[in-house]
This record gives structure tokens, sequence and C-alpha cells, in this order.
């Protein structure tokens, strides 16, 4: 661990660098109103945490972000900073639970308490939370990022003096997403609250070890911070976001749906683009959408690395748009995911997407719709031809449908994917499952896809706000489909016509790629089949970057295959994190899917986190103050920071009117065809099967011990 | 001295009440489980009777209900009578009326007391069997998907759902001593063996 202890200022370079870091801690005092907004009227219940003597409650840290991200051709390097302010008397030590990309590599974090920068290490996960845990305790001030699932993480800040701003800075890599002639960059920037389905009941009453189904979401505590109630509270967590964009070609249409945006022009291929109306609270994910000018077709991205003795190589190439060739009657299961999470916006962007896709199918199609909270129907009992009545009538059913309940998206999904004619060839076999992803048993949904999937091809349609990108992006992966994500209403007719142009086109099979050398190592280690418009991307470790790499496939029966000259291709930043994040992503699928065992799996992933310095599920960052600053004696008082709902839920529908998590224990998904739902189905009541012998028993034997009592004080009176 | 006296003999009285109150509540209080248990012995009598005669046997001259089946699950066996009325469910686990026979199409419940014979329901484990022999004979062998806990007007059961389940409630929680909402349903499906002839 070094510790860094300059004045800011005198360094001119490392001033420069810390320019965010200025920005967020200047933007919280700067902006009072969107912080103080948060001041809690008496009695409204804002988070609050009692010290462990019981005395009197203490507020948590407020929190103030800047994202800044510098995209350049297909890598982006995003630094994210956020401002802990403790406002209170006391020490405290805060925890933010916040989200990255799916695809971060995270390699960054440094921690900066007044003039003093320290440098966090990476470390294994249990050895960083106890030297935390130690830093915490001694009174030095600490911070720790632990991954908790691909883009969920958390900061933990220890020993936050009173009246004290303490800054965490984040760094990370990611690529950026390509899809057509469409360019996009995700800053998601809060986490929506998850529906974790409730463990078998027979666990807990645990009469011994548990040896029945495993809870679904064994680290349900640490992915369910407190949630404010926008009807009751301003929204807290103000952030700032700026993008500089050097696109690598001429820039044409550059746009975000969701977030107001100042654009200013830095050149043809040059842009920098920050929020319109400064800060905003965090309660919707941030997209950028760019397109290249209209004359210029973006060539192949093909860029080098070289860092220690290796080289590494990033490739992303669109294969051309193959001949559309006899087209296959399809077999689309639509899903449809109306739980309270939904509710909002995000249902009605939902209902219109499944609305529009249903108009795309054509007469030789069959589909089926199911939808499900806890509960789950489909409007036939197997898929039907997409004739006008079957339509009509799933048409109707759509529309009605309304948002509420749990989200128990293991049995719908288990039904989509049951193939009943799994050796038939004339036809293909698509599942489009349009969710916000809000739940927190993702493994248990993964190893679901991988078992199951068969022919089917899975298609993921991200809903609303704030939807769960690792679930999206992961569960298409190993559905072999694609995702996309519908994050407004305006973009339902756009996103959906892109998508049924994928389900519709013919797809590029059988890809591999091969380098001239030897010795080379490859991830994606499987190459995916692509849909139209999806370009390759490839990263590989090299000895030496020489020779050529030739990728080669199938575009809907057609060979096709092309060269790529290596020695050519320009340094790029980054390549070798983006390769080794990618590993690690190999290695987490393998042991889902269980290509590789547990212990396997975490040995190939800790040493290539160990090797890049990247943050994992098994690693994490971690930075100590070398000072002890508490005064002995001095309690330290710990909260959670609370979120703010996503923008658009219903905060009734996710947390019952009472404000606590509806349905601690998950009613079970009850399956019943459409025709057969009743209105208010009868359900069986239960008898009483308590008896009070037990009661009985004791009170009968108390008031007889009294009696004797009784009867020998009066003999020795 | 005499103001001594009289609280001599109101503790002796006190005393006697004391005594006796504690005898009669101890003495309900113990027969409920001993009820069950002896109720049990003269139902697997009855219920041996019922299958090698092929009618409804009674368990005791003036019972108002006749045993239906035998539940075997955990290790242990309890015959179930028809109906799911507190008087019935005294003696044994009852077939809640208006539910299918255990292995027909539809979702079959018994309710047990959880003190008696449902305590076992909180030591079932996903996967593990359990057995149900009808009066006619067949038996309907079920595999333990998984429980939960509903109120007892919120059971969330389908006596007509598709397929063939089997669901078992008792109280909830298990080790409460007062009477509540809750139940604990334990859910199984059929695993498609059974209805071989069982003697």
């Amino acid at each position: 661990m070094s510790v860094l202890a300059f004045p800011l200022a005198r360094t001119r370079p490392r001033a420069a660098r810390l320019a965010p870091l200025f920005l967020g801690f200047l933007a919280l005092f700067a902006i009072p109103g969107a912080t103080r907004a948060a001041t809690p009227p008496p009695g409204s219940g804002e988070l609050v945490l009692r010290g462990p003597d019981d005395a009197a409650p203490v507020e948590a840290p407020r929190l103030m972000t800047d994202v800044t991200v510098d995209v350049s051709g297909p890598t982006a390097r995003a630094v994210v900073t956020q401002a802990f302010r403790n406002t209170t008397k006391e020490w405290v030590e805060g925890t933010y639970v916040y989200p990255l990309p799916e695809d971060a590599a995270v390699d960054s974090m440094k921690l900066v308490i007044g003039e003093r920068i320290v440098v966090a290490d990476i470390r294994e996960r249990a050895q960083a939370k106890r030297d935390y845990e130690a830093a915490k305790s001694e009174g030095k001030t600490a911070a720790l990022t632990e991954q908790e699932r691909p883009n969920v993480f958390t900061n933990a800040v220890a020993n936050i003096g009173p009246g004290e701003t303490v800054l965490v800075r984040i760094e990370y890599q990611q690529t950026v997403r390509h899809t057509g002639d469409r360019y996009s960059l995700r800053v998601p920037l809060v986490v929506a609250p998850r529906y974790n389905p409730a463990p078998p009941i027979v666990n807990l009453v645990g009469e011994g070890p548990a040896t029945g189904g495993a809870d679904p979401v064994p680290d349900r505590d640490r992915i369910t911070p407190p949630v404010l109630d926008p009807a009751t509270h301003a929204p807290v967590n103000p952030v700032t976001v700026n993008v500089s964009l050097k696109a690598g070609f001429d820039l044409g249409a550059l746009r975000s749906d969701t977030h107001k945006v100042n654009i200013e022009e830095a050149g043809p291929q040059s842009r920098t683009i920050s929020l319109a109306d400064g800060p905003v609270p965090a309660d919707s994910d941030f997209e950028l959408v760019w397109k290249p000018a209209p004359s210029v077709t973006p060539t192949v991205g093909l860029f080098r690395e070289h860092v220690g003795d290796r080289d590494y190589v990033l490739a992303a190439l669109t294969p051309p748009e193959g001949k559309a060739g006899p087209r296959l009657p399809r077999d689309v299961t639509f899903v449809i995911d109306n739980s309270g999470s939904m509710g909002g916006t995000s249902i009605r962007q939902a209902k219109a997407g499944l609305l529009a896709a249903l108009d795309r199918l054509g007469p030789n199609d069959r589909f089926n719709v199911i939808r499900f909270d806890h509960t789950m129907d489909s409007v036939f009992p197997a898929s039907v031809p997409a004739d006008q009545a079957n339509l009509d009538r799933a048409k109707a059913y759509v529309a009605a449908l309304e948002a509420n309940g749990g989200t128990e998206m293991l049995a719908p999904l288990q039904a989509a994917l049951k193939d009943t004619n799994p050796e038939d060839t004339k036809s293909i076999r698509q599942v489009v499952f349009l969710t916000d992803g809000a739940i927190g048993n993702e493994a248990q949904i993964f190893s679901a896809i991988a078992a199951g999937r068969g022919r089917s091809r899975l298609f993921m349609v991200g809903i609303g706000s704030a939807p769960n990108g690792h679930l999206m992006q992961h569960a298409a992966e190993l559905g072999r489909g694609s995702y996309t994500n519908i994050s407004t209403i305006d973009q339902v007719a756009e996103r959906t016509r892109e998508l049924f142009s994928k389900l519709e086109s013919p797809v590029v099979t059988d890809l591999t790629a091969t380098f001239s050398e030897g010795g080379a190592d490859v991830t994606p280690g499987l190459l995916p089949d692509l849909y139209r418009g999806e370009p390759l991307v490839l990263s590989a470790k090299l000895p030496q970057a020489t020779g050529t790499l030739t990728l080669s496939g199938r575009i809907g029966g057609t060979p096709w295959s092309q060269t790529l000259d290596l020695s050519s291709a320009p340094e790029g930043a980054g390549i070798s994190k983006a390769w080794a994040r990618a590993k690690i992503g190999d290695a987490e699928t393998a042991r889902i899917t269980g290509r590789m065992t547990a212990e396997s799996a975490d040995a190939a992933i800790l040493e290539l986190a160990l090797g890049h310095k990247l943050m994992t599920r098994l690693t994490s960052l971690v930075a100590i103050d070398a000072t002890p600053r508490r005064p002995a004696g001095a309690r330290l008082s710990s909260a959670e920071l609370p979120l703010n709902l996503p923008a658009g839920w219903d905060f009734e529908k996710v947390f019952g009117t009472a404000g606590e998590r509806a349905a601690p224990i998950a009613p079970p998904p009850v399956q019943r065809r459409a025709e057969l739902r009743r209105a208010a189905a009868p359900a069986v009541a239960l008898p009483q099967t308590a008896t009070d012998f037990e009661i009985r028993l004791w009170l009968g034997l108390t008031l007889l011990g009294l009696g004797l009592l009784v009867a020998r004080s009066r003999r020795f009176a | 001295m005499r103001a001594l006296r009289n609280p001599k003999r109101g503790r002796a009285a006190a005393a006697a009440v004391l005594i006796v109150c504690g005898l009669g509540l101890t003495a309900q209080g113990a027969w409920i489980p001993a009820k069950a248990a002896f109720a049990q012995v003269l139902l697997e009598r009855a219920f041996a009777r019922t299958l090698a005669s092929g009618h409804p046997e009674k368990p005791w001259p003036w019972a108002d209900t006749v045993p239906e089946a035998r539940l075997s699950l955990g290790g242990e066996s309890y015959i179930a009578l028809a109906g799911s009325s507190g008087q019935a469910l005294a003696f044994g686990p009852g077939h809640v009326e208006g539910t299918p026979e255990a292995g027909e199409p539809g979702t079959a419940v018994y309710a047990a007391h959880r003190d008696t014979q449902f305590a076992v329901l909180g030591r079932l484990r996903p996967g593990d069997p359990i057995a149900v022999t009808r009066s006619d004979g067949t038996m309907a062998t079920f595999r333990v998907t998984g429980s939960r806990v509903a109120r007892w007007d919120e059971s969330g059961i389908d006596p007509r759902a598709p397929g063939r389940h089997l669901a078992l409630s008792t109280c909830w929680p298990l080790d409460a001593v007062t009477h509540g909402p809750l139940r604990l349903i334990v859910e199984a499906e059929s695993d498609g063996q059974g209805d071989a002839r069982s003697d």
C-alpha cells in the first residue's frame, strides 16, 4: 500500500487528473439544494441508525457521485468519484451499494482524506475484509470495495470524522457496445430493489444441517440496501456525468434518450457530453448512443497492447449481412414480467414492446405468451398458429396485464424453454423474455438456461430505467441469443424493430478464430453465434502480436472468412484488462454450466484477478490510511446509505403499503392456464391445526406446584 | 391469635383450589396427545379391517368419521380420517373436504395438528418420499417438492390444479403454543409410480 501525502495543487499533472475529485467535492457544496433537500422533516423516517450502545440515532452519510468517462474507439475508461459527507457530530461508517456496467473491469480505487491519497491494494476478499475491519477498529480511515454481482458493488468507508467529507474514487475499463451502426455507452446509476425468492421453508425449521434446496440468494442481506419512498422523501445521491467521446470515426447522430445532455463539438470525431440540468438524482441509468456519419463505414476494429512480456489484441468485426435464405417458420414464446417492480412506466414499455412484436409474426409462425409475477399463466396451453383469432386473443390478454406481486422467474423460464418437439429442424424455436431482471437469484436462472436451452434461443429485452444488465447479457449469452434494452417508451418501436430483424435474419454460425502464430489464449473460448448487425468481439493473449488472425464462419449456410494483419494493429489502452475480464467471465460461466468445478474455476479467477489487479467475486480493493484518527473511546456508528427508487417505479407495488418488502415468504408459482383462471380462485381453506395442550399442561402443572407450595407453607407455619 | 387462624384456613382452601384446578388442566392437557396416540391404535385396526373388507369400518362404535388412508412420511405412519373438523383432527390427520383423493388429478390436502402427528412436517426435505395407502388398497407415492407458509385463508392451493399433487398442512410456527392464522404447507408431486396393490 502506498500512501501519498502532498498538497494537491502544487503537482500539476496529478492535480489535473484529480479534477473529477474536486468537481465532485465542490459540487457537494455548490448545489446544496440537491443534498439538503433530503434533510428529513422530523419523523419522516429518514434512515437513521442506533449506535452500539443504543445512544442517539445517527444519520447515514450523504453521498455525491461524479462519473467521468473517456471513450476512445472500442473501449471506455471511467472514473467514478463518490464523496461521502458526514453531517453528524459522530464518527461514522457508511456503506453504499451501487451499480457498474456488467462488463466493467474494476482495477483501481483511491481513498482521499483531506490532502492525503491512499491507493488501494487488490486482495483476496476475506483478507481484504479482515484488513478493513482491523483498520476500522483501530480508528483508521479505510475504504473497502467489494463485488456482489458483476454489476453490483459495495463501498464501505469507516471512520469518517464529524463534519468531514471523504472521497472514494473507482476506475474501470469497459468496451463500447455496438450493434448495427449504433454504438452505445451505458452508465448504470442505481441498483434496483431485487426480489429474492425465499429459501425452502424446511431449511428455516432447520433441525440439523440444511440438506434440502439451498437458499437461491445466499447473500440476500448484501444486496438489499434501504430504498427511499419517493412520495415521502426528496431524491438523494445526486450525480453528475461527463463523457469525452473520441469515436475513432466521423460522427453522425449523437443523443441520450435517458437524460437531457449538452453536447459540445470538439472536431469531427470528438464530442464532450455533460448533463444539461446539472446534477440529477441517481435513479435511472444513463445511456448515450452515437452513429457514424452517413458516408462513413467504420473499418475493422483491431487494437493491441504490450504489457509485461506479452501482447494483447482486441478485435471487433461485423460480418457482412447474409442474403436472406428461405424463411423458416418460427415458434416464438414470449414471456412478460408483470411483477410489482414492473409497475409504473416499465409495464407500459413491456406491453407496447410485446404488442409490437406480435404484429411482426408471419402466418406460418407459431407462438404463445406467458406472463409471470410470483404466479404464472400462459394464454394458450401450447404454442398455436399465429392467425388473426389467436393474435387478437393474445393481444387482448397482454393489454389487460397489470403489474403486481413478486418475481418468481425460474418457473416461467423453464416453461418457455420446454420444447415439445426437440428434434424438429423445420422450424426455429425462439424465446423472447421481457423483464427488468430485478431478482437476486441470477445463478439459479443461469443454471436453468444452461441445462434447459435445447434448440431454443433466448432473446432478452431489458425494460425500464435500471434493468439488471448482468442478467440480460449473460442469460442471452447462455441462451445463444441476444439482448436489447428498452429504456424509454420512445425506444419501443426502434428497439423492437431491431430485435425482430435479428430474429428474422440469417445467423452467423460456426465461427472460429485462427492465429497464424501459436500460443494464443483466446476469449471467448467458444465463439457465439451472431445476429444481424452484431460484431464479433474477441481478445487474445499472445507471445507476440505478429502474423495474421483469420476469422471464418457460415452466414446463413454460406461460408465466410476474413483475415486481419496483426502487425498493423494500432496501440490501444486497457486491452489486457479487457482480456482478463473476459477470461474471468468465461470461468464464471464454466462454473455455472458445470464445465469447470467450482474449485478450479475459482482458482483460475483468482489467478487472473491478482495478476491483472482486477476486482472480482473473490478479490476486493482495500485502502487503509496509515494513522489512526478516531480518538480512543469515541464511538463509531454504521449506516447503510439509502438508495432512490428507480425512476418510473411504483414504491407500493414493490414494498407494499407498509413500506416493508412485500411477501417475505414467496408464494409459489401456481401454474394455471388462462382459460382456467377464475375470479378469486377458491383456494382451499386450511383448518385450525394447533392444540393448546401445552398451555394447559404448563398452566396445570404451575397451578399444581403453587397449590403444593401453599400447602407446604401452611404445614410449617 | 384468632386473627392468624383465618389466613391459615384461607390458605388451605386456596391450596386445595389450586391443586384441583392444576390437576384438571394437567389431565386435560395430557389427554390431548394421549387421545391422539390411543386413537391411532384403534384407527390402525379399523383401517386394516377396511382394507380387508373393502367397506369403511368405524374405529369405535360411536365414531362419526371413518379411516380413509394411511400416510407414510418421515419414517412415521398415520391413519387419516375423512373430513377436517376439529373432532376428527383430535384423532388423526384429516382429509380436507373438497379436495380429491391422493393420487387423483388435482391437489389432495391433508391437515393435522402440529403438536401431534404433523410435527414431522418440519423435518421433511425436498425429494423426501410420501406414500398414501387409500382405503381401496391402492397406493400413491409422492416426492416433496418444497414447503411454504401461508395464511389459512390464502393457501394458494388449487384443488383442481393440473397434475397429481399432495399438500400437507399444519399450524405454523411449529413451536408456538397459541393458535395463529399461519399454516405450514408441504407440497409434493406424484412421482408417477405407486398404484401397486398393497396388501
